[in-house]
Parts: C-alpha cells; structure tokens; sequence
C-alpha cells in the first residue's frame, strides 16, 4: 500500500506538469461562467436578502449587489435594528461582503405631531415613529372621516412619547368632532384649537382628552362650540309664545316651558325646543328671569347667544321699560351679558269706568295673580299679569280703584283676613310703583267671607284665592 | 460556498469533467511539462489570489470573479488528479513500473 502510494504521488507531481494545456478551455469555461452568471446570481442574492430583511424595521431600504457583494442603504430605528439589519444579509448564502451604508433615522426634538383639519380635507403633519405607526393612523384617520380626503405628510422620527400610537389614535378620533382646527401633540403634550362641529362637541372632546394614555397631558383646549342659542318670541297678534333653539336637556325643557306657562297667562306656549349639550353653566337661572321679562313685554324677542341675552320689545308702559332695564342684569348669574334695545308700547285710548272695569275683569280672567303660598309675596310669575292690569288702569284715570283680596276656607278666620288685605296692599303698591297715583286704589281684605266656589275641593278653593278690581267713577 | 456550488454546479462539472480529462491525457502525454521553476512561480500565484480571495480584498464583481475562478480551477485540479490517477491503474504502462 505505502509503495503505491508513493508512487502515485510522485506520479502525480509529474503528470501534474503536463495539466497545464487544460487551463486554456478552463480559462474559456471561466470567462464564459462570469459572463452568464454574473447577472443571475445578483439578482439571485438581491431577491435573498430582501426577503431576509422582511422582519427588520426599516425605512427607505435600499439593496444593491454587485458580484457577491452587497451593499444597504436604510434608515433604521435603532442600533439593534442596525445590527439586525446588517447580521440578516450577512447570514444569506453566498453574500461575500456586506457594504453598511445605513444610518438611524433622525430624531425629532421635540417629537410634534399634528392632525389639522380644514374646509377641504384632513392633514397629519409632523413624524412618525414607525412606520407601522404611520400606516396605522393614516388609515384610522380614514376610517373615522368616513370619505373625506385625508392628506399624510408625517415623516419618521425616533423619539416619541411611549404610547404615542394609543394618544394619537384617541386624538384622531376627536378630529371627526371639528369643522376646522388643529390637534397637536409636542411630546407628551397635547394641545386643541379650533371649531366644534356640533354643538356639544366641545364636551364630548373634552370628555374623550380625560382617557389620554398615562403621561400626556392636556396643554391648552382652545376648542370653540358653535354659539348655543336659544330664542323665545312672543307674538301680540296670534297670542303665542315660541321658544325655539337649544336646551340643555329634557328636564331643563319641560321646566322652561312649565315656566313660560305660568308667565304668559295668555299666550299659548309653542315649544320648538331641542335638546343639545354645551350649555353654557348657569343657562336655566339666566333664561328663566330672562322669560320673564319678556313676559312683562307687549310684543318680544328674547334671543341667548352663549352667556349674552338679548331683550328687544315694547314695554308696556314707561316704568315698567326702566325697571326691565335695571333689573334684568341684576337677576342674570355673575359673567352673563345683557343687551335691552326696550321702547315702550304707544299708550292706548283713554276709556271710561265700564269699559276699563270690563277689560281688567277681561285680563283677570285669563290669569290669576299669584303670591307665595301662604304669605303676601307677590310671585315674579305674575309679573306679566300685573304689567297688562297696570295698562289697563292707566286707561281710566278718571277712575278709582278698589283692590279686593279673598282667600279660601282653609285656616284661621283672622289670619285668612290679613292675609287678604296684605295681597291687595301688594297689588296696590305693586301698582303706584308702575306710577299709578296712590289715590286712586284702595286695597280691601274680605278673608275667606266671599267665596265664589266651593272650599271643600281644591279647585274650588284655587278659585276661592283671587284678586279683584272693583273701578268706581271718580265723584 | 454550498450555495455557489449549486448555483454553479452546471460550469463546476464541466471543469471536473475538463480536469479529468486533462487528467486522463496527462499520464500518457509526450509533450514538455511546465518546468519545475515555472511550476512554483504558478503555485506561488495561485496561492496569492487565494489568499486575496480569503481576504477579500477585491471588492464587487472582480471579487466575485475571482472566487469562482479559484473555485474552478480547484475543481479542474480535482478532476486531474481523479483523471491521472485512474489511468495510472487502468492501464498499466511505463510510468507504473517505473
């Protein structure tokens, strides 16, 4: 065995002298090899280490080979992602070198993100962490728009927020509610401008920014509402009142029109109301005196735009138009606005005691005066009321006037007495102070002694309550 | 490297099969050797280029040139050797007794 081998060996060294003359077609064979594969196997080793790359997060990955070479261009999120990167392409079979020409992304300080929203259509601004990120927003943005044109000019940046995809989410979700405006987010803070598309809008917003994820916060909400308007008419001619525009909610509606019903005694109440949140804070304590001063108004408009309350109208006389205007600042919540434009309504044809007695009994029938229970308070409901029986006495003042007061069965005789002669006395004084001389009215108590109906049921004791006008020809 | 060879197994057959028939021819040829001298100067160079070749110096397709000529001319060497030796035992001649 060993002598063969020998000899095989030295064979070998001899022979191989004589190997040469093959290098020739192996030089042809090679140069043709390198002339076909060459293409083959770049695009072989591209396709290889794209597909390498398919679980590393890059950006703007761009792959060259040339011979076995291969070079990647990226933006990468990361050192590690770097690596990642580089190891991947390194571990396909058959790549020789791989040229890095990657670099990280650029970092974006602050980190600012933005969703602005405008006539046309909706524009995310700013960077993205990832771009899954990206991806994710875009597409959540189109799904909460439903068809409106939605623009993404984010680039990619390192450094965000963590949880900036679940604020951003919740956020873009809220430009839905706007009909113009801008929400940003400058690293862990979160800013608003703009226009709320609906009334409450505003809230709902607000209400939404409370689930922002933990460590962001609310810089500045500068979100505006629509104005929240409400208006009331009151129409001399078809005896209507009309309340249309918003109310905070059913209760404050049945309420308001509850009230408007005791303070026109004679207008029918035409309830166009809806209801909408946005309220402005104090709305029902301002609408409220605010009716009623346009209850004390021949013919009104009351219009409560925001915290501003508008009173046009004609008052019924002159001191009933300076007491609207003193007094309706006074009764409005601290921060509302008043604007009174009041003229006073052209005094009507003087009459004489029968027709003046005619017209009060008229009113007096339409509507009741009403007190405090139990006491001589006159109610501010009955303002209205009062101002029509003021007109009316104007009308006659070749007259004189006794106010009757009556109460029901129920209680002690004597206190049913004085409680009937201090609601008269209210009645007169709450006549010369409308600028009645007071020698024209004389107030009467009768208790409990007249009744008109029975005091066993309440209706009938309801009716048994009551003020009267007595007019007299002056002697 | 297995990777390039199942890319390339088409040409690396073909200089097996060239190698071996180099091989085969050898044993029997006639004709003046390359001389002792001229053979260490071309085994010097070859080590050279695959020293380059493993060091890979030679960047881009030249680089990738380089290594499959090594590549083919290892494989043609291959097939001498195998080609060399089979007709050493097959036919017996002058060179085996001697």
């Amino acid at each position: 065995m060993r002598g063969s081998t020998n000899v095989g060996k030295r064979g070998l060294v001899r022979w191989s002298s004589k190997w040469w003359p093959g290098t020739i077609p192996l030089a042809v064979l090679w140069a043709l090899a390198a002339w076909t594969s060459t293409a083959p196997l770049e695009t072989e080793l591209a396709a290889r280490s794209t597909a390498a790359l398919k679980d590393v997060l890059l950006d703007k990955s761009r792959i060259a080979v040339s011979g076995r070479d291969v070079t990647l261009a990226a933006d990468a999120f990361s050192e590690d992602g770097r690596h990642n990167a580089i190891a991947a392409i390194e571990a396909v079979p058959g790549v020789r070198l791989v040229d890095d020409e990657t670099r990280l992304v650029p970092e974006a300080k602050p980190f600012v993100w933005s969703a602005e929203r405008d006539v046309v259509r909706v524009t995310l601004a700013g960077s993205s962490p990832l771009p899954a990120s990206k991806t994710k927003l875009l597409e959540a943005a189109r799904a909460d728009l439903g068809g409106f044109e939605v623009v993404d000019q984010t680039g990619l940046a390192r450094g965000a927020p963590p949880r900036f995809d679940e604020a951003a989410l919740l956020l873009l979700g809220q430009v839905g509610k706007l009909k113009d405006g801008k929400i940003t987010i400058t690293d862990t803070k979160v800013s608003l401008a703009g226009m709320a598309r609906d009334l409450g809008g505003r809230e709902a917003i607000a209400a939404a920014l409370k689930n922002l994820p933990e460590g962001f916060s609310v810089a500045a909400n500068e979100i505006k509402a629509p104005p929240y308007i409400f208006q009331a008419y009151k129409d001399p001619v078809a005896l209507t009142l009309t309340l249309t525009g918003n109310v905070p909610d059913s209760n404050a509606r049945a309420a308001l029109v509850a009230t408007s019903g005791r303070k026109f005694f004679a207008e029918k109440v035409v309830d166009n109301l809806k209801t909408s949140l946005g309220a402005p804070s104090g709305f029902a304590n301002a609408v409220t005196p605010a009716l009623g001063a346009l209850s004390r108004l021949s013919t009104g408009t009351l219009v409560v735009t925001d915290r501003e309350v508008k009173l046009s109208g004609d008052a019924l006389y002159d001191a009933a138009a300076a007491q609207l205007r003193a007094n309706l600042t006074k009764d409005l919540p601290q921060g509302w606005q008043v604007k009174a434009d009041i003229s006073v309504k052209p005094a009507a044809a003087p009459v004489d005691a029968t027709v003046c007695q005619q017209l009060l009994t008229e009113v007096l029938a339409k509507g009741k005066i009403r007190f405090e229970s139990g006491r001589s308070n006159l109610d501010p409901d009955s303002a209205g009321l009062l101002d029509r029986l003021v007109e009316t006495a104007l009308r006659c003042p070749a007259t004189n006037i006794n106010v009757a007061g009556h109460t029901d069965a129920d209680g002690d005789n004597n206190a049913n007495q004085v409680l009937s002669e201090k609601r008269a006395q209210a009645v007169v004084d709450y006549l010369v102070k409308a600028g009645l001389p007071a020698s024209r009215f004389t107030a009467i108590g009768y208790g409990s002694t007249q009744p008109v109906a029975d005091n066993e049921t309440d209706e009938g004791k309801a009716r048994n309550r009551r003020i009267e006008f007595v007019v007299k020809e002056q002697p | 490297m297995i990777f390039l060879a199942t890319f390339h197994w088409g040409w690396l057959l073909a200089t097996l099969l060239l190698g071996f028939a180099m091989g085969w021819i050898a044993v029997v040829h006639r004709g003046h050797g390359v001389s002792k001298v001229v053979g260490r100067w071309l085994a010097a160079l070859v080590a050279v280029l695959l020293a380059v070749a493993l060091a890979r110096v030679v960047p881009g397709r030249p680089g990738y040139w380089l290594d499959l000529g090594l590549m083919m001319l290892a494989l043609y060497l291959i097939g001498c050797v195998i080609g060399s030796l089979l007709r050493d035992r097959v036919l017996p001649g002058p060179s085996s007794a001697g």
